[in-house]
């Protein structure tokens, strides 16, 4: 932990990184934050100099997605040259301690670098019923936080689960599952969202932050500007067809198959601020729309609560034919959709069966 | 299955106006080269260049003298265009995606020099392969 310090160069160097790949991983990291091409050579300089920070992490209500989407991305990463560098001090589901043990690493890493380390939290926090939902070593997660993030520099809140309440927030919200930012005030806090997140925007926080000491510019939600600055919609290469008014209408169609708009089957990139379709997943291969599947909106607050997954987010404006009569046309459609929905949900609750825990087991 | 095979088809799309506008600011640090020795570059990743505008950029620039490959984390290629100076690098990763794209506009780009802490390293050990000058 402590002996682990040292500068980042010197960590990576030991590693049999290069300086060039080194160099090379800057100039694509300050691309991909959209910082000025000349900043690649100053963020290598600032960060080659940078100490390896100490991080406590904290996993609260979560499914440990967002740890997978980090640590077990393609191999090798270009996220790893971050992640091996910095000195994770505790972290419960990747380190071998546990129990009294594990805290007290917690408790160590926090009182050696009291006021520098950063706090990354995945996963909600449950308010209800006095926080009993989720406990760690005994210890609420409410607690836990509130007591970590007192000699913490800054917040990460990864997942969407963390940096909005997430699936565990999903109505009717039954652990009182609030988000970090609910809970953190006196502290900068990004919210890195996403169900998972990408992972170098991960460590583009983490580099910007070690290279400047600063956190980068965020946008009204707290999250980092240069990767949730536009929507899916505005970078996805499906654009085309819908500026020209062509769309799937069934997942085996004919303009399925023509790699048509998904927004009819209910895409919601055009409201889902994130940058799947530039940096794409699993060493960029492809990302969900790619693989001919709407965009689910999984960064945004409320994603799960947003009507269904399936369900098209209204009329799609046509550049062309925008006219008043388009505009009342969508007016009555919405009127027709909502009474149907209504008359689908009171069938659905009459034609509602409790189901027990024995039912579950038959 | 590759994604190659997926039957989904997108529009080439023709030429967007923004080619020439990258000439332009190619120009522009071309300029401040020549005047004030000040190497520029521009990211070719955030840019929407459709494959059209790619090749008019290309034809315009033309190939020159040199290309350099290098192995660091992945391949990497300069390609010093027919235009001295202009450089057009592609970095790969280790499993040959492309990851970033510049037009660089300098005498050598940054990258190919080697360090001077790395040319000491490098010294200190060729020199304790050779008993007698260490």
């Amino acid at each position: 932990m402590s002996e682990k310090s040292g500068l980042l160069i010197d960590s990576l160097e030991r590693q049999g990184v290069s300086r060039r790949t080194f160099l090379k991983y800057c100039a694509t990291l300050a691309s991909l934050m959209a910082l000025p091409p000349a900043a690649g050579r100053a963020f290598a300089e600032a960060l080659a100099k940078a100490t390896r920070p100490s991080v406590i992490w904290l996993s609260f209500q979560e499914c440990t997605g967002c740890t997978e989407s980090l640590t077990r991305s393609y191999t090798p990463t270009l996220e790893s040259l971050i992640f091996d560098s910095i000195s994770l001090d505790y972290h419960h589901t990747l380190q071998a301690a546990a129990g009294t043990a594990a805290e007290a690493a917690r408790e160590a890493a926090m009182k050696l670098n009291w006021g520098k380390y950063l706090l990354v939290v995945d996963g909600s926090v449950p308010m209800k019923d006095g926080g009993v939902y989720s406990t760690i070593a005994g210890i609420s997660n409410h607690d836990m936080l509130m007591d970590t993030v007192k000699g913490a520099a800054a917040v990460i809140a990864v997942g969407t689960c963390a940096a909005f309440g997430g699936l565990p927030k999903a109505q009717p919200n039954p652990t009182g599952a609030v988000a970090i930012s609910d809970l953190v005030k006196d502290k900068p806090v990004v919210n890195i969202s996403g169900c998972p997140p990408i992972p170098v925007v991960m460590t583009g926080v983490l580099a910007h932050f070690l290279a400047f000491g600063a956190l980068p510019e965020l946008d009204k939600l707290g999250r980092p500007l240069a990767f949730y600055g536009e929507t899916i919609h505005d970078r996805c290469y499906r654009r085309p067809f819908y500026d020209q008014g062509k769309f799937a209408k069934t997942f085996d169609d004919e303009g399925a198959r023509q790699g048509w708009c998904l927004f009819e089957l209910g895409c919601k990139g055009p409201v889902t601020y994130n940058s799947c379709a530039t940096v794409k997943w699993n060493d960029g291969t492809s990302f969900p729309i790619e693989s001919g599947h709407g965009c689910l909106g999984c960064s945004e607050p409320d994603f799960w609560d947003a009507g269904g997954f399936y369900r098209a987010l209204s009329l799609p404006a046509n550049p062309l034919h925008v006219a008043a009569t388009a505009v009342e046309l969508g007016a009555v459609v919405g009127v027709g959709v909502a009474l149907a929905n209504r008359a689908r949900k009171s069938a659905a609750r009459a034609g509602h069966e409790s189901a027990t825990l024995a039912d579950l087991e038959k | 299955m590759g994604l190659g095979d997926i039957p989904v088809l997108v529009e080439a799309g023709g030429l967007t106006g923004s080619a020439p506008a990258v000439l332009r600011e190619i120009v522009a640090l071309l300029e401040r080269l020549t005047q004030f020795g000040e190497a520029g570059s521009i990211d070719l990743h955030g840019l929407p260049l459709s494959p059209a505008d790619r090749r008019w950029l290309l034809d315009q620039l033309g190939k020159g003298e040199v290309e350099i490959a290098l192995q660091a984390g992945g391949g990497s290629r300069f390609i010093e265009t027919a235009v001295p100076g202009v450089w057009w690098v592609a970095h790969d990763n280790e499993q040959g995606v492309r990851i970033s794209e510049f037009i660089e506009v300098t005498r050598i780009p940054d990258l190919i020099p080697a360090h001077p802490d790395d040319v000491a390293n490098g010294l200190k050990i060729l020199k304790s392969r050779l008993p007698d000058l260490s």
